[in-house]
């Protein structure tokens, strides 16, 4: 018979570390239905145990519904019944705790604690009674030091034990006097609606007004109106708020259980270790310049260019070597063996179209790895949590909490991880908007494009780079402002509250994990959404009608019966490109695609076939713009290999752009759609294909109008560009754009402020 | 009484009382910023606090931080 566990306990109580101990690799990670709160489930390790399954929970404070995950988590408890719970305990801060504790006992499952971090308990001095806690709570307690993997056997036979008897714990009863007589008159009006075993949590809480917890039980409108009288009765006997009289009495039954059994080791309020290092990094002053510090060495080191930059050195193996010599020599082989001749479509499609195209992202994933590792470090020490700290006070400014800054430092390595980093914040207007602006920062793929346009355009000058980031965070910010304007944003961020947990050594298991989880998803991507786009661009590029014959353009190309002088001048013509330059690619598929949208971006500066289907090509993934130039620029020696940054077709494209065309091709590919892969993910994220269109619009608007300004109006003052109708739409683009910046917006009703605990469950 | 904002850096300090009715409330409640609770600030940021409640740290923004009376 199948036994299911589940996992409970406050965050940071090192929850995460026990499951990763308690299950090992057999783990599956997916949503609880409706929501993007992540779901882990695994088997329990031992060939004794394999039909165990532990159910990871979401790290929780309470059972009460202020976070996504409480609910979850509540539902999951009541609905699913699990076996048995494990309700792990930080030791080194047992009374709160002890909070969720208290409720999880009210549930009648049978219930193990997992003292955790027993180590550190003894360390700093403390001494914790187990046999009178366990007396004291009527369950049994297990002491645990889960990052040293101690007292898991035990816990483990012990969580099976309980699991297999059914024997559920005999609570002690939390309440005392007036609250303890209002719940048991509910339980009485509750007796026929609930199950009996949720009687006694039920009434507990009918008696907090908690209707999310109500709504199975489907009260009459007479039971309600009983309950409410009780309920008035007694915040009336006591002086307060239902809600605090349960917490209060909570409180009171921990403090009496604690001062029994546990005896702390150092002075209330005396500073510990951590607390002096949050002196120093969270300092008022001092806080920006260490995390900017500490920044520069992780770019440096996944991104930079010297001998310490193991990513860029990694990347580079894997582009040049990896996807540059092996891959496509051994299927040159593997194609020879098959007699798949170069020039047939079988060949070009696999060679040019997947190889190519998969070989372009997968590229970036060691850099991606040694960046994760890095920032997996930062987040398992507890500095990321500091980070959001510091950060808070100027997002602030911007109508964005501090929590939204973990995903916006994420992107500057890749989008995706950023998306999904945005988890962490609770409110889900925070969370749209962070959604919605996370991408706008210029990541590890963006780069080439940036080197590209500074490169070719600009003479390599360092400030094009300076300011792609600069544009990246100013159009976060100026979002921000903008849409906090409007209806659906409006409000001040939801409150900041965070814990800090202790700052400690990094688990070397637990960080090689999280970099590995993140990764892998990357990875998967490239292996679905971007083989059959390279597969479709490839097919728009190969394929053409080349003077009436359609057919592969590239062989057509040879056939001096086909490709007259005449009709070499027609293409040239129709393609706006010299003749002396027209070549295969001209006659494709995709560049007729691209002829026909290529007014678009004419208001842009950019209104050509090339950087129209580059821009496209973007979208399957950010470094194929520069890839595209390549192909589309490279057209005479394409023996030669083209740089990360297309040092060889520099002359060319600066020849094609101005300038100021030049960089509003750039911002305009910085800031629009992301790559298909950081749209899925905004997709999961959103849960809501709706928002995730308007996600994607809103980039692509704003890139569009913040080019068109740059391009007209920049233009006009480099003169560049002559005064017309687009100096008079950029100039009425950017008075449109002060207007959102500075009108007066929606204000925001009480209502809106927290609309947070009552959406929770849409 | 003052609110928390105000409250010198290490000193332990008790919980008079907490303004407003909301479910930001119930969850500083959770987190263990009870009426009577014994807290001190551990750090300040410009208005923003890190407090020490119930042998954890918690970072609070300057609003929040000004909800609650010492």
């Amino acid at each position: 018979m199948e036994i299911k566990i589940a996992l409970a306990g406050n965050p940071n109580s090192g929850k995460t570390t026990l499951f990763n101990d308690l299950t090992g690799s057999r783990q599956y990670v997916g949503n609880w239905p409706g929501v993007t709160v992540e779901k882990k489930e695994g088997k329990l390790k031992g060939a004794e145990y394999k039909d165990v399954i532990i159910q990871d929970l979401p790290g929780i404070y309470s059972l009460s519904p202020y976070t996504l995950e409480e609910v979850v988590s509540r539902t999951y408890l009541v609905t699913e019944k699990p076996d048995a719970i494990i309700n792990i305990v930080d030791g080194t801060n047992i009374e709160r705790n002890l909070y969720l504790t208290t409720q999880l006992l009210e549930l009648h499952i049978p219930m193990i604690i997992a003292l955790n971090m027993m180590d550190l308990v003894r360390k700093n001095g403390d001494h914790v009674d187990v046999k009178a806690l366990s007396d004291a709570l009527g369950c049994e307690v297990v002491e645990l030091s889960a990052l040293k993997g101690e007292g898991t056997e035990g816990l483990v036979k012990k969580a099976v034990a309980a699991a297999k008897s059914g024997k559920s714990t005999e609570a002690k009863d939390v309440l005392t006097g007036e609250a303890k007589d209002a719940v048991a008159k509910i339980e009485s009006v509750l007796a026929g609606s609930s199950d009996q075993r949720f009687l006694h949590f039920n009434a507990i809480k009918a008696f907090e007004r908690d209707e999310k917890a109500l709504e199975a039980l489907h009260l009459s409108a007479d039971q309600k109106s009983q309950i409410e009288a009780i309920i008035k009765d007694a915040e009336k006997a006591l002086d307060d708020d239902s809600e605090s009289i349960i917490t209060n009495e909570r409180y009171n039954y921990i403090t009496g259980i604690t001062a029994k059994a546990v005896k702390k080791g150092r002075a209330k309020g005396e500073l510990s270790v951590s607390d002096k290092i949050d002196r120093i990094v969270t300092n008022r002053i001092l806080g920006l310049p260490i995390f900017a510090v500490i920044m520069f060495f992780i770019y440096a080191i996944a991104m930079g260019g010297w001998s310490v930059s193991i990513g860029t050195a990694a990347t580079d193996f894997t582009n040049d070597v990896i996807f540059g010599e092996w891959v496509p020599g051994f299927f040159d082989a593997l194609l020879g063996l098959l007699h798949v001749e170069e020039g047939t479509v079988l060949y070009g499609l696999i060679q040019d179209g997947i190889v190519a195209g998969v070989g372009a992202v997968i590229g970036f994933v060691p850099q991606m790895l040694v960046l994760f590792l890095l920032l997996a470090i930062l987040e398992d020490i507890g500095y990321m949590a500091r980070v959001a700290f510091v950060m808070d006070r100027i997002f602030r400014q911007f109508g964005l909490s501090g929590k939204s800054f973990i995903p916006c430092l994420v992107a500057t390595g890749c989008g995706v991880p950023g998306v999904m980093a945005s988890r962490t914040i609770e409110n889900e207007r925070d969370r749209k908007m962070t959604l919605m602006t996370t991408t706008f920062m210029p990541c590890g793929a963006k780069l080439p494009i940036i080197g590209l346009i500074a490169g070719a355009v600009f003479g390599g000058s360092p400030w094009i780079a300076a300011s792609a980031y600069f544009i990246g965070i100013g159009s976060i910010v100026l979002s921000g402002i903008i849409l906090k304007k409007f209806k659906a944003f409006a409000g001040i961020p939801a409150p900041f509250v965070m814990e800090l947990p202790a700052y400690h050594i990094p688990s070397f298991v637990g960080v090689l994990r999280a970099t590995w989880e993140r990764g892998w998803s990357f990875i998967k991507r490239a292996g679905s959404v971007i083989v059959i786009s390279s597969i479709i661009i490839w097919f728009l590029s190969s394929f053409g009608s080349v003077n009436g014959h359609f057919g592969l353009v590239d062989n057509l190309f040879e056939d001096e019966s086909i490709v007259t002088d005449t009709y070499v001048e027609q293409l040239a013509e129709k393609m706006d490109v010299p003749v002396e330059d027209v070549n295969a690619m001209d006659a494709s598929l995709l560049a007729n695609v691209g002829n026909a949208v290529s007014f678009v971006f004419r208001p842009l500066g950019f209104g050509n076939w090339k950087p129209t289907v580059a821009t496209v090509t973007g979208l399957v993934a950010k470094e194929e713009v520069v890839g595209t130039f390549g192909v589309l620029y490279n057209y005479d020696d394409s023996e030669e290999e083209l740089g990360e940054e297309g040092d060889q077709i520099w002359d060319r494209v600066a020849a094609d752009y101005t300038p100021i065309a030049a960089f509003s091709f750039m911002i305009f590919n910085l800031l629009c759609a992301p790559c298909f892969a950081a749209i899925g993910a905004i997709k999961r994220e959103m849960n809501n294909a709706r928002w995730t269109w308007a996600a994607i619009g809103y980039m692509t608007g704003w890139a569009y109008v913040l080019a068109l300004i740059v391009y007209n109006l920049g233009g006009l003052f480099v003169g560049e560009v002559s005064f017309g109708v687009g100096s008079v739409a950029g100039i009425l683009l950017l008075a449109a754009l002060l207007y959102l910046l500075f009108r007066k917006g929606y204000q925001a009703t009480a209502e809106d402020v927290n609309p947070n605990a009552v959406k929770a469950n849409a | 009484m003052m609110p928390l904002t105000m409250s010198d850096l290490g000193t332990m300090v008790s919980i008079k009382k907490i303004t407003g009715a909301d479910e930001v409330k119930q969850h500083l409640a959770e987190l263990g910023f009870v009426v009577g609770e014994e807290i001190s600030v551990v750090n300040k940021n410009g208005g923003n606090l890190i407090v020490n409640v119930k042998d954890s740290r918690i970072a609070l923004d300057k609003t929040l931080a000004n909800r609650i009376f010492i």
